[in-house]
């Protein structure tokens, strides 16, 4: 007789109904839209902030103190140990490997270039678009397009099997007054003269501007050490920093097995660091903190951001819910008041308004989880270029919590339902 | 109803050939609303099988003490058993209690939900009682003269026909004691005439039903009448 009771009555009031299940449901169409991007934006801001740069260094472990200025290294480049080049696929494969979304090596040098007679220019060996064969993918391709998607080119990029063809920093080209398709001769420190041919212009805003980018090759060629790399810069999709993180970064030891497990088996910088110098070895693998640190807070900021959000369209909706169940009870006071009057405990007219509450509720998430998830496509096209994976586990929890809310919102209001004497609704004593 | 008076069971009571146990037993009660006394000293005695008009100008309290036997209010003082059950004193709880397990209702203004058929409007009674049955729901509803009406609405029933289905809805669960407040008052000529005759039907049937009424021709219609002015029972 209760669901008889409950489906009957849930047809009375309905356009307060349609209300609630509308307010219900456009809060749970921005908690679902904010859940889909939540759980995805980790990953989408995570690939976004790459193109900001690498957010770990590896270098060779004796090279604890750079001697850089302005991005260039004036440390000799004899007597310096080196990593192998050969070791960089070692480095796509640690445990986090499926978050390695690009790495680039380099090798600084400087070269004497046509025009600028007595003048060092500063060469940059490095990958553009390289392929690097790993064990278990073979097509897989980088350099600095994936690691350093912020370089801005004018012209094309060099092809890294045509050791010639270079990109040159866009203040060096101004100084040579040279452009795109143009032919540079320069001299290393190895070899003779060497024709270069300008694919490109290089707009960084770093060091870069100054130089000349080349394939490594070229760079091995003129310093005379092939096979060999300075540094590997390293881009990888990490998670936000926290205090587990922060203590392993101050000394790993001091971590608990349990913590340290926890620690290398979640995908901070930190630990993708550790893991890469156990894979190369004589490497130490640095996180460049201003770059991760930035990751993780603005990550962890927009998660907070969505986490209050969410929170305020529950409790809007909790509020929305609670102004038209209050109406919905006053209204049917005298409904209630006869219920009382057949010896009705109060539980069960709670009963019958709540399972309304409910019904609403699931309703109106159901509606909110298919306008959200149009919503969280629409958002993802728009901001991230793509869509966004649909966490179905939302779903549900989408559902629960709206029944909870419109719950919740019910709570207050129905504690009317007590106050209300049978005597007083039935004859108008109100 | 003389006889009545008397203290007799009439012939058609449930104790007949008995002496009749008294189902409703008020002594000296008291309701006031602030500074106002509704009842002033009340004292009464309804016998199983009666058939009782409460009858009194407006104001006289009639109302109010069909609202205290209803165990819809409490009163401010005094002693009321209903069926050996002293109610002045309970809780809500407890009165709801009383209520589905004691009383029959019928008002006025019938109160029948809305959404709800005339079949379902019985079956809600017995299911705050105990179980709906459907069946025991339908009997109830023909015995009134409503069978072909069960599945309509409320707004689909006449008057009259919202008014048996109030009856029905009242005797479902069997009560001790049936209280109808004004309940030909919203009724045509024809339905009044219904309504009475099926009271006077279940009086004969061996029901106690007490009327709160101002019409002195259906007052006339029961056994006896208790007359209340200014809060009291006049001699």
């Amino acid at each position: 007789m209760f669901f008889r009771i409950l489906r009957q009555s849930f047809f009375e009031g309905r356009k307060r109904k349609i209300l609630a299940a509308t307010t219900v449901a456009l809060a749970a169409t921005l908690i679902t839209a904010l859940l889909d991007l939540s759980v995805d934006v980790g990953d989408k801001m995570a690939r976004e902030m790459k193109s900001y740069g690498a957010n770990i260094r590896v270098v060779p472990k004796s090279e604890t103190v750079a001697l850089e200025v302005g991005g260039i290294d004036y440390n000799p480049l004899k007597g310096r140990d080196y990593l192998d080049e050969r070791d960089l696929p070692l480095i796509k494969d640690i445990f986090w490997r499926n978050n390695i979304v690009g790495l680039a090596p380099f090798l600084r040098t400087s070269v004497e270039a046509e025009g600028r007679a007595g003048q060092a220019v500063p060469l940059i060996g490095t990958y553009f678009d390289k392929s690097l064969p790993l064990p278990d993918d073979d097509t897989y391709r980088t350099g600095v397009t994936a690691t350093n998607a912020f370089w801005a080119i004018e012209g094309a990029w060099p092809d890294d099997e045509k050791p010639e063809e270079v990109l040159l920093g866009r203040s060096l080209a101004r100084a040579l007054n040279l452009a795109p398709g143009a032919t540079l001769r320069v001299q290393g420190t190895e070899g003779g003269p060497t024709p270069l041919r300008v694919t490109g212009l290089l707009t960084t805003g770093g060091a870069e501007d100054d130089a000349i980018v080349a394939p490594l090759a070229l760079a091995q060629r003129l310093t005379g050490l092939s096979g060999r790399v300075q540094a590997v810069e390293v881009s990888a999709l990490t998670v936000p920093e926290n205090d587990l993180s922060n203590r392993a970064r101050r000394d790993t030891e001091a971590l608990s097995t349990a913590e340290y497990d926890v620690w290398y088996c979640t995908a901070y910088v930190s630990a993708i660091a550790h893991q890469i110098e156990e894979a190369v070895v004589n490497a130490s693998a640095r996180p460049i903190w201003q770059v991760a640190a930035g990751e993780g807070a603005i990550i962890g900021k927009i998660q907070l951001l969505m986490l209050v959000v969410t929170l305020a369209a529950f409790v809007s909706a909790a509020m929305g819910v609670s102004s038209l169940m209050n109406a919905t009870i006053m209204e049917r006071a005298r409904e209630i008041g006869l219920m009382k009057a057949l010896g009705a405990a109060t539980w069960e007219i709670h009963m019958v308004f709540l399972g309304e509450a409910v019904i609403v509720g699931v309703i109106g998430g159901l509606i909110g989880c298919v306008a959200g998830t149009g919503l969280s496509q629409a958002v993802g096209l728009m901001v991230f270029g793509s869509t966004v994976s649909i966490p179905w586990i939302g779903v549900p929890v989408v559902v629960f919590l709206s029944a909870a809310t419109a719950l919740a919102g019910s709570i207050i209001p129905s504690r009317a339902i007590a106050r209300l004497l049978p005597v007083e609704v039935l004859y108008g004593r109100r | 109803m003389d006889a009545l008076a008397e203290g007799m069971p009439m012939e058609g009571c449930a104790t007949y050939g008995a002496p009749a146990r008294d189902v409703i037993e008020i002594g000296g009660l008291y309701k006031r609303f602030g500074a106002v006394t509704a009842l002033d000293g009340v004292d009464l005695t309804i016998r199983a099988g009666e058939f009782v008009a409460i009858m009194g100008p407006s104001g006289s309290g009639k109302t109010t003490l069909l609202n205290i036997l209803s165990c819809l209010d409490t009163p401010s003082e005094g002693r009321y058993l209903l069926d050996g059950i002293e109610t002045a004193t309970l809780d809500g709880k407890a009165q709801a209690v009383v209520r589905r397990e004691k009383i029959g209702l019928v008002f006025q203004q019938f109160h029948l939900i809305p959404y709800l058929s005339a079949v379902e409007n019985v079956m809600l009674a017995q299911h705050y009682h105990s179980v709906a049955d459907r069946d025991e729901a339908m009997a109830a509803l023909e015995r009134v003269g409503l069978g072909p009406r069960a599945q309509h609405l409320p707004s689909q029933l006449s008057g009259g026909e919202q008014q048996r289905a109030c009856i029905a809805r009242a005797l479902i669960n069997e009560p001790a004691i049936v209280l109808a407040d004004e309940p030909t008052g919203n009724l045509d000529e024809k339905n009044e005439e219904l309504v009475m005759a099926l009271f006077q039907q279940l009086h004969a049937e061996g029901r106690t039903l007490v009327l709160v009424t101002h019409n002195p021709e259906l007052g006339a219609r029961t056994q006896r009448i208790i007359r209340l002015n200014h809060g009291r029972v006049e001699a």
